[in-house]
């Protein structure tokens, strides 16, 4: 018993952060996936439209003149000409749909996985804050006001859950969700705004700092995670390309304007996707990688690093491969590549660079596929367990490892002990304390196979845990563990992307609950001795 | 336990033959108590349609939709005894539990039955149970606990 004892805790606590890490990656899938066809509307948006895209169009790609296209009718801005003056300028689509309507989806998906659509409504009120207090594109921001903002109105409401006088409930609901919203949106343009766009100088400085110091390599570093935090034009514009045009002046031309336009490592990850990856996002690599290598449209596959964020350090390594290959060969471009295309990037190489170049786009991409692939390699069986097969497969494996554990080291503990036994292998989630059964209507199934666990943990000793039943429609993702009819557990899932799910066939004689209970227990006792 | 599930709710000696049927047995017992409207009892088959009601050991908990909860009446539970198993999806089923549950109000009955089926012991005692009286003393045994 004293070794058990000694050892566990050790374990605990690395598997614990384990699954808040995965936990944490499951929240953010959950809350880009859904919003992933508005970023590929976007990058086909934008590579037709801009002014470097395929087919040029002022009114659309927000780049015309007013004045002199004469479209009436449609949203225009003050822009400032080359020469001084000022003009009427199309607002277009590719602006406005990254400023405001990407943020806002992913900030509203956040709000809605954490407090259903009350959330998300709050959400994007709050988001709002961060859009227009700042400059850069508030995706970070989205992503931390977002499920902050729901959060919040979740607790408020329940200050005066069930208090409200009969007959009032809709006045209430509404007015205190408009006040939140407000306070919250007036919050996040004075208080999260200034500390991303604060952030983002940061990292710009940093770059800098690097170039200067000639560790050109380790600008990737910064590069690449900025880049998926969409801070890339701050970065590039702000700091690369200026640098970049005093090189070009002084020898003909720069690799800086490669470290954020180079394609390679981009392509790299999605090609892993395509390859590796698994579900829906296997399926929506192949047709990212298109926008993004010949597009240039290197924000579509931000999506695919912010749901892995492990996959920064492959990019990280196929930036920085790629910068080392152009400083190697002392090869760059002449101007600008805008957008990161692989066309544009050639359009711009300097001639007798098109060796260095094109090396580094090809290296810079293996790398980034090389070691993405073995991340998602790594995390397959995982996704899968998690993702497809309704985390049946994790069940047993969990299963198989308390049997394991109690045959070998601890076989000759007597039989009392063999529940402290299991303690030391099923510590792989969190404490349990509620467990939600799901079915269609939340009527039938549910509430028996609800019945039957709860008798189970009755007759093992568990008090302290709730078990209810609900319709699939009502699930909230507050739940530790959620139960549901194998067909029902993908619905499930999405109503509740961070809890863990379990299917089942059999509501009334499942392994799975004693499986359930055994994990119960240990993590009761886990936490006595935590 | 006599209001969601009364002796004219249990039926010894079912007669359908047939999964379907079975469900309309059920439901019209429903129906019959003035439980549900006979929309519930369309539900019923609909939901079957989409997913099994087969909860394992026999049993079957046939009910509507989540969008049929309108058409309840109030919460009740039929339950019809088969003395041969009914073909369910490929399993076999001899106890029909109809279900009409609103506010929660079914579950505790809903968790007797279960308690009764996930023991085995106590699971034969109802499948062999042949009159009405008996098959409600089964139910009434777990009351006491």
């Amino acid at each position: 018993m004293t070794t058990v004892a000694a050892d566990p805790p050790v374990q605990t606590g690395r598997k614990t952060a384990q699954v808040h890490v995965q936990r944490f990656g499951a929240f953010l899938t959950g809350m880009i996936m859904p919003n992933l066809p508005a970023f590929v509307a976007w990058g086909l948006i934008t590579s037709l439209f801009i002014s470097a895209g395929w087919t040029p169009n002022g009114i659309l790609g927000g780049f015309g003149n007013a004045d002199l296209i004469g479209w009436q009718g449609a949203a225009t801005a003050l822009a400032t000409a080359e020469d001084g003056t000022t003009f009427p300028q199309y607002l277009g689509l590719v602006g406005p749909m990254i400023t405001y309507l990407l943020p806002l989806l992913i900030a509203n998906q956040g709000g809605r996985m954490v407090y259903g659509e009350r959330g998300g409504v709050v959400a994007s009120i709050a988001c709002m804050g961060v859009v227009v207090g700042s400059t850069v594109p508030m995706f970070l921001g989205a992503m931390i006001v977002g499920p902050l903002a729901a959060w919040l109105m979740k607790k408020v409401d329940s200050i005066w859950d069930g208090k409200i006088r009969p007959g009032f409930e809709m006045l209430v609901n509404m007015y205190s969700a408009g006040i939140v919203g407000m306070g919250l949106a007036i919050g996040a343009f004075f208080g999260i705004a200034p500390v991303v766009t604060k952030f983002s100088e940061i990292l710009g400085n940093g770059v800098q700092s690097l170039a200067d110091a000639n560790l050109l390599p380790l600008m990737s570093i910064i590069v690449e995670p900025a880049k998926v935090l969409f801070l890339n034009n701050a970065i590039g514009n702000g700091v690369l390309v200026p640098l970049g045009i005093q090189q070009t002046i002084d020898s003909g031309r720069s690799l800086l304007f490669l470290v954020e336009a180079n394609p390679g490592p981009g392509l790299g990850l999605l090609l892993a996707y395509t390859f590796f990856g698994i579900g829906a996002s296997k399926a929506s690599a192949p047709g990212a990688a298109i926008i993004q290598f010949f597009g240039g449209i290197h924000e579509v596959y931000f999506p695919f690093v912010l749901m892995k964020p492990a996959l920064i350090v492959g990019l990280i390594a196929g930036g920085a491969t790629g910068v080392a290959t152009n400083q190697l060969f002392g090869s760059g471009l002449v101007a600008p590549a805008s957008p990161g295309s692989i066309i544009a990037v050639l359009a711009q190489t300097e001639r007798s660079s098109y060796f260095g170049v094109i090396l580094s786009v090809v290296l810079s991409g293996v790398v980034s596929f090389l070691i993405c692939g073995v991340i998602l390699r790594a995390s397959r069986s995982r996704d899968l367990a998690a993702g497809a097969d309704g985390g049946l497969a994790e069940a047993i494996a969990q299963t198989e490892a308390n049997k394991g554990k109690k045959s070998d080291a601890l076989g000759r503990l007597a039989p009392a002990t063999a529940g402290a036994a299991t303690t030391a292998t099923a510590v792989l989630s969190r404490p349990i304390h509620s467990i939600v059964f799901a079915c269609d209507a939340g009527m039938g199934s549910s509430a028996m196979g609800a019945s039957v666990l709860r008798s189970k943990l009755k007759k093992a000793g568990v008090t302290d845990v709730t078990v209810v039943n609900l319709a699939v429609a009502n699930l909230h993702d507050d739940a530790d563990i959620v139960i549901s009819q194998r067909e029902l557990t993908d619905r499930a899932r999405r109503q509740a992307p961070t809890s863990e799910h379990l299917s089942v066939d059999n509501f009334m004689n499942s392994p799975v609950y004693d499986t359930v209970v055994e994990r119960v227990v240990a993590s009761h006792e886990q936490g006595g001795t935590a | 336990m006599t209001e969601i599930l009364s002796k004219d709710l249990i039926l010894a000696a079912g007669r359908a033959r047939t999964r379907d049927d079975a469900i309309v047995e059920a439901g019209n017992l429903l129906l019959a108590a003035g439980a549900v409207t006979s929309s519930y009892v369309e539900a019923m088959l609909e939901r079957e349609r989409s997913f099994s009601t087969y909860m394992g050991s026999f049993l079957a908990i046939p009910h509507g939709t989540n969008e049929s909860k309108e058409s309840i009446v109030r919460s009740a539970v039929s339950l019809v005894r088969y003395e041969d198993p009914i073909d369910w999806n490929g399993h076999e089923v001899r106890i029909v539990v109809g279900i009409a549950g609103v506010n929660n109000e079914h579950l505790s009955i809903l968790s007797k039955i279960a308690v009764i089926f996930s023991d085995s012991d106590e699971a034969k005692k109802m499948l062999e149970a042949t009159t009405q009286d008996e098959i409600y003393e089964v139910l009434a045994a777990v009351n006491e606990e």
